[in-house]
């Protein structure tokens, strides 16, 4: 055991690796703001969508891999803005992220992501199949 | 010929021992009620010549105005007229005489019901001539061969009623009846016997003659009226019964020909000498028609109350092939229930003798049937003829009477259930005294008739059928 | 002239078969009362009047006896057989609907023989008929099916079934409104009854006879009148139902709401039968004193224009001048800055044909708090003599139902037949059943029955109001004891209106002079919609022509869709508000709609042509976020800054009986007077006349569509075209 061991330096020098890399003490305040959170890791890689996908098993096995969301979504981020290629690999059910896994299959007809659109104006509404009881007026339409 | 004397001397021998207690009549109508014969007479028929009424039934004289009058119509007519209302209904009362449709209501009682007090109205005399009984044709061998005494006998009922004019409704197939009887009334209008002034009585009448279209249901009088009124042939309610509210809406006596054209006869020679011939409540003559399996079947004018079997023997022939080979009777046109050969030998044929019976008189349309008869086709095929006739107005005729044919035609091949009958009878129970008109009760007595009469014969026929062809439906089913 | 078979003019002329005495002032004033007969119906006495039939004695004695064919209304036909009882002393069970009462007679309605005669006719009526109650959409309502339960027998012995099976009937097309399946009809005549004796269309009747008898129409035909929705009421069964309703619903699905008829003037009331917030059909209800039990068919059927082109939300016009759907809160905002920036004078509020008489009071209090005045309505009534301050210058002063009583009747200028086609089945009755005449002036129309037809010059009136008419009429007239002179309100839209009512008032008057019975009211004006009497009452100007002429900046429009009020005849920088419940002529000229509720969705009150206020109760909710209309005008006063005064219905009641008792005394007629008053004031206005009197409503085609409701309604469309077709047909 060493002695930075012993007086808990290397928690300071990791508390100064994680300032330096999260963007120094105005990217690590916004970044607490943002996710409540700050870690070092090691960047795996980035989506389609920029979201940054990271690693660091110096945490717990379930945390440590995460995914900072790209900054557009600012707070509105949720876990289905993740795309089906990184869910995998967010998910422990691989190792190889996307980019290094030469077995994924890539299809023309493979449709883009979309996150869930539930609660906004996106959202899917089932439309009704009965006749609606009142046929309301349509006002002319000037030309 | 000497047949004929013979029957003239014999008449004559009963005619004689009877009019002395003939005088204490009474005319109090009761009908249906109990027979009971005039005291002192107990031999009915055969009817001496000089008795008879309808002297030129068989067409062998003219039957225009003159042959007519030759054989005494018109003769004095206007003296019976001029003796007024009162007197031709009591005349009618006390002969007893009873109304020759079928129903046999006192004929003079019912012109009484005319002379209530005028409201104003016109008063109707309407003859029903839309003889449709099967079985029955007294009423066409009268006016095509004595219409004169129809239209004399529509005159005098119309003066004995207070009525305007005469409609007389004839069955649309009597054609030639029907022009007979034109050419009588044009007749009668050139002599001034009936039109203004008829015979010089200073009384107007008309007559009309009004032809039917070819509907039984028409000879019910109420539908007759519907009928001439131009409306279709269905019978009234009754109240308000035509002597109320009748033709037009104006009171309204509907009387058969029959009864319309012995009035004069009557009135000539009395109610006393009418109500001679019959039993009491049964008086006078009447035309009985003979037809089925006789020799000679025909029309003939007899006394009430002559026994059928010598009717028959006498006049008809005798039944094909003897007394025995006879199987049943219609004794008063298709309507009337059948009676069995047993009942035959002894009955009577007047009104009551045949209540007794459980039959009617009717019209007194025999129909003969001997042993090799089918008698439940026969009688289904009145049924058939009745569901055909049904106006469709009241319920129980419509659907019952249909039904019944249904019923009876399985009956005829025997694939129905012995408990059928009795639903049948049920069914025509039902149908009897339910309905609008008698047309209902016409078509239920037949089938009561069978059923009483030949219930082992039904039996026999579904048991055969049984045995050949396997239990019935009905018989699973019911 | 014989106006129908004479054995029915006596089984109709006995005093039973009329309307309740109750309800009929004058009915039996003339002729004294004759002396009751006892009878004992199950040993129990009655007294009744003599020409009484069994089945009305046994009623009186609570005793109800199964029939098809009777029908209290109808002739007595007397053929379904199912009303047989037993009558002592007599061999054969007697029809209780046709025999008359004698005295101390003693039915049985509970013998043996009755019921062996019920099951019996039950069983003959069931031989032919087909079982398909589950399918049948008089199910639950059927009388065959309520008797014979109760009458009938428990099981079949009809065993032909499997011979020969039943009698079939093929189906009979007569019009878009009944749906016929002959072979379900037990040949009760009632439709045929109906049709010829109420309707006045005679092309109903049976053909062939026995098993064969049909009801039909011999050749395929549209049943051509306004009443024929009825016989769907009559039919005991399910041969004749609606067609419009058919397979909808089952009587105990159904809520049923009592209610009040708007698309006539007459009120007639009605129950509406809803089921998950939808009006699925309008039954009658009866009321002797209007709609007896009858119902027009535009009233019955119309029904289904409620859920046609209505108006489901607020809408303003947006930049591009189309009107777009928006909330209540902006709505409410732009038509109270509209009305408050408007100059007051410059205000028009016009009150349509079905506007109720809260909702009407309500605009008026609104617009006078503002300190406006012009509280108009679309049709015009000559405000020149009395104009609308006497009230009996413009109702149906004789009632409805005293009608019925009348001996010569006058129409000017009204075709009573599509106006108020219950009204005209009421003359029609006097001039069947108590040799009522009918005189007419203005165009040849079929009213059913047959008239005088005087001619079409307005100044034949004024000929016969001064006595220099040589025409029969006068005669009849004079010697009449109860005459009525109905003038259409139609008539009173021209120049010449002042003077013609002038001139009836005064032909009225001078008939009344001579009357014996003093309380006997002679004019009548027939209004042509129904919210007329309530706005008149109210205080509201009939017609809209000055106030339009003068440029208003400001109309609204409480559901005036009779096309009056036109976007050509306004100002360019006018706003129009429209309240109401239909999209239709009002709606598409608006800048600013109101939603508000049709008749089936509030508690409104109505006032009928006779005077009389009834009120509708809600049957169902007002679609989407339309709102009673008297709770829009409320709110609106709110946001103007006037708030009205009240609060809930019953506030605005009291202020209704402020203005006028008469519009609360629901189900009362306040008796009329002031008929000399009126005639002084108006024989200022008496001047020639020479127009010709013309009718809106000729024909039957015309009739179907007349208001929004009817307007919109597929039902309605369907008649048209129907009827148009028959036109074309050689039948």
């Amino acid at each position: 055991m060493s002695l930075g061991k012993v007086f808990a330096l290397d928690k300071v020098a990791n508390l100064f690796n994680i300032i330096r890399q999260n963007g120094g003490l105005r990217g690590v305040l916004y970044k607490l703001y943002r996710q409540d959170d700050i870690k070092d890791g090691v960047l795996v890689g980035e989506d389609k969508y920029g979201n940054k996908y990271f690693e660091n098993p110096r945490f717990f096995y379930g945390r440590n891999r995460w995914v900072e969301y790209a900054d557009r979504y600012h707070l509105n981020y949720d876990a289905s803005q993740i795309p089906a290629e990184w869910y995998g690999w967010m998910h422990y059910k691989t190792d190889l992220p996307p980019h290094q896994d030469p077995s994924r299959p890539k299809y023309k007809w493979m449709l883009d992501h979309t996150e869930n659109l539930s609660g906004t104006t996106g959202q899917y509404t089932p439309y009704s199949t009965t006749r609606p009881k009142i046929e309301a007026w349509v006002p002319p339409k000037s030309a | 010929m000497a047949g004929a004397l013979a029957r003239v001397i014999q008449g004559t021998k009963s005619h004689l021992g009877i009019v002395a207690p003939l005088t204490g009549v009474s005319n109090v109508p009761v009908r249906y009620q109990q027979t009971q014969t005039s005291p002192g007479k107990t031999k009915y028929g055969p009817l001496a010549d000089a008795d008879r009424i309808f002297t030129n039934l068989y067409g062998r004289h003219e039957w225009r105005l003159k042959g007519a009058m030759a054989r005494g119509d018109w003769y004095l007519t206007k003296n019976i007229l001029l003796k007024g209302t009162d007197w031709i209904v009591n005349e009618l009362k006390t002969s007893g005489l009873r109304g020759r449709g079928g129903a046999g209501f006192p004929t003079g009682m019912k012109w009484s019901f005319m002379n209530k007090p005028s409201d104003g109205r016109p008063k109707y005399l309407v003859v029903n001539a839309d003889e449709g009984e099967p079985g029955t044709c007294k009423d066409r061998e009268i006016m095509r061969h004595d219409p004169h005494k129809l239209i004399e006998g529509c005159l005098i009922a119309g003066k004995a009623m207070g009525a305007q004019a005469a409609y007389i409704y004839i069955r649309g197939e009597f054609y030639n009846e029907a022009s007979n009887l034109q050419v009588a009334i044009a007749e009668a209008y050139q002599a001034g016997l009936i039109g203004k002034n008829a015979c010089g009585s200073g009384y107007d009448f008309d007559v009309y003659v009004h032809r039917g279209a070819g509907a039984y249901i028409c000879g019910e009088e109420t539908a007759l009226i519907e009928s001439i009124e131009g409306k279709q042939g269905k019978p009234r309610l009754k109240p308000p019964f035509p002597a109320d509210v009748g033709l037009f809406g104006c009171p309204t006596t509907v009387n058969n020909v029959e009864t319309i054209a012995v009035a004069p006869t009557i009135c000539r020679r009395g109610g006393k000498w009418f109500a001679s011939f019959g039993r009491t409540r049964n008086s006078g003559t009447k035309l009985f028609n003979i037809s089925g399996h006789v020799n000679t079947p025909c029309t003939v004018e007899e006394e009430m109350s002559i026994p059928l079997k010598e009717l028959i023997e006498r006049h008809a022939g005798g039944v094909c092939g003897g007394w025995d080979n006879l199987l049943a009777i219609i004794p008063g046109g298709s309507s009337t229930p059948l009676i069995p050969k047993d009942v035959c030998a002894t009955v009577l044929m007047d009104f009551d003798a045949l209540v007794a019976a459980q039959t009617s008189l009717g019209t007194a349309a025999i129909i003969v049937m001997d042993r090799s008869t089918d008698i439940v086709k026969a009688i289904a095929r009145l049924i058939m003829f009745y569901k055909h006739e049904s106006c469709g107005q009241c319920t129980p005729c419509r659907e019952g009477v249909s039904w019944m044919n249904k019923i009876i035609y399985r009956f005829v091949e025997g694939n129905a259930s012995p408990k059928e009958i009795d639903m049948l009878w049920e069914i025509s129970k039902q149908i009897e005294g339910h309905t609008i008109c008698a047309l209902g009760d016409g078509a239920a007595w037949p089938v009561q008739g069978l059923i009483r009469h030949f219930r082992p014969e039904l039996e026999r026929r579904m048991a055969a059928y049984a045995a050949t062809c396997g239990p019935s439906k009905a018989e699973r089913l019911y | 002239m014989l106006r129908q078979p004479l054995t029915r003019a006596l089984a109709l002329g006995s005093p039973t078969r009329l309307a309740p005495v109750t309800t009929r002032r004058y009915a039996e004033q003339a002729q004294a009362q004759p002396e009751k007969v006892e009878v004992f119906i199950d040993d129990q006495p009655v007294h009744v009047l003599p020409g009484t039939t069994v089945l009305q004695a046994a009623a009186l004695a609570g005793v109800e006896i199964p029939r098809f064919c009777y029908h209290e209304r109808l002739a007595v036909a007397g053929n379904c057989r199912m009303c047989l009882v037993e009558v002592e002393k007599s061999p054969k069970p007697v029809a209780a609907c046709a025999m008359p009462v004698m005295k101390g007679m003693r039915v049985k309605t509970n013998s043996d023989l009755t019921k062996k005669a019920r099951e019996g006719v039950m069983e003959f009526l069931l031989v032919n008929h087909p079982l398909d109650c589950p399918i049948c959409d008089q199910g639950g309502e059927c009388d065959l099916q309520d008797q014979s339960m109760a009458f009938g027998s428990d099981r079949s012995r009809f065993t032909d079934i499997h011979f020969s099976g039943k009698r079939a009937v093929e189906d009979k097309d007569v019009g878009p409104l009944i749906k016929t399946i002959m072979t379900r009809c037990i040949h009760c005549t009632r439709c045929i009854r109906f049709a010829s004796e109420v309707a006045g269309v005679d092309d109903f009747g049976t053909t062939g006879r026995g098993t064969d008898m049909q009801v039909g129409t011999y050749v395929e035909k549209m049943l051509l009148s306004e009443l024929s929705g009825n016989i769907i009421d009559l039919c005991p069964v399910g041969a004749l139902t609606s067609k419009p309703y058919s397979f909808a619903a089952r009587p105990w699905e159904t809520r049923r709401i009592d209610s009040v008829d708007v698309l006539d003037p007459l009120g007639s009331n009605i129950v509406v039968a809803t089921r998950t917030n939808e009006v699925l059909r309008i039954l009658p209800r009866t009321n002797e004193e209007i709609n007896e039990e009858w119902l027009s068919d535009k009233s019955r059927f119309a029904c289904d224009g409620l859920k046609r082109q209505r108006l489901v939300t607020p809408m303003l016009k947006d930049s591009r001048g189309n009107l777009t759907p928006v909330e209540w809160e902006d709505a409410v905002v732009a038509a109270a800055s509209a009305l408050r920036d408007c100059p007051p004078d410059k205000i028009l509020a016009v009150g349509g044909e079905m506007a109720d008489a809260e909702s009407l009071v309500a605009l008026k209090d609104l617009v006078n708090r503002l300190g406006g005045e012009n509280v108009c309505t679309e049709q015009y009534f000559p405000m020149e003599g009395a104009g609308t301050d006497l009230r009996s210058s413009y109702l149906l002063n004789t009632k409805i139902a005293n009608v019925e009583d009348a001996d010569f009747v006058l129409l000017i200028g009204t075709n009573v037949r599509f106006e108020a086609p219950l009204l005209n089945a009421r003359i029609r009755k006097a001039f069947i059943h108590k040799e009522t005449d009918v005189a007419f002036i203005g165009p040849k129309v079929d009213l059913t029955y047959e008239y005088m037809h005087v001619g079409d010059s307005a100044s034949l009136v004024k000929d016969l109001a001064s006595g220099t008419s040589g025409h029969e009429v006068m005669k009849r007239l004079q010697s009449a004891k109860r005459p009525v002179v109905i003038l259409g309100a139609d008539q009173l839209k021209t120049k010449e209106g002042a003077a013609l009512l002038s001139y009836t008032q005064e032909l009225a008057s001078k008939l009344q002079e001579n009357l014996q019975e003093k309380d006997w009211k002679v004019l009548n004006v027939l209004q042509r919609t129904t919210g007329q009497v309530a706005a008149l009452d109210i205080g509201y100007k009939p017609g809209v022509g000055p106030v339009l002429a003068s440029g208003p900046k400001l109309v609204y429009l409480l559901g005036a869709d009779a096309g009056v009020v036109t976007r050509e005849a306004l100002p360019k920088d006018v706003t129009v508000i429209y309240q109401g419940h239909h999209g239709d002529q009002g709606a598409s000229i608006a800048d600013i709609v109101l939603p508000g509720a049709a008749y089936t969705e509030k508690r409104a009150t109505y006032v009928n042509a006779e005077g009389r206020a009834q009120q509708t109760l809600p049957a169902v909710t007002p679609p989407g976020k339309a709102r009673e209309d008297w709770k829009i005008i409320r709110a609106l006063s709110e946001v103007c800054g006037e708030g009205l005064p009240y609060d809930n219905l019953d506030e605005v009641r009291s202020r209704l009986a402020e203005i006028s008792p008469a519009l609360v005394a629901y189900g009362n007629v306040q008796g009329n007077n002031y008929f000399a008053q009126a005639l002084a004031l108006a024989k200022s206005v008496q001047r020639p006349v020479s127009g010709k009197l013309d009718v809106q409503l000729k024909q039957l085609e015309d009739f179907f569509m007349t208001d929004p409701i009817s307007r919109a309604s597929p039902t309605m469309a369907k008649c048209v075209q129907a009827v148009l077709k028959q036109k074309q047909s050689p039948y």
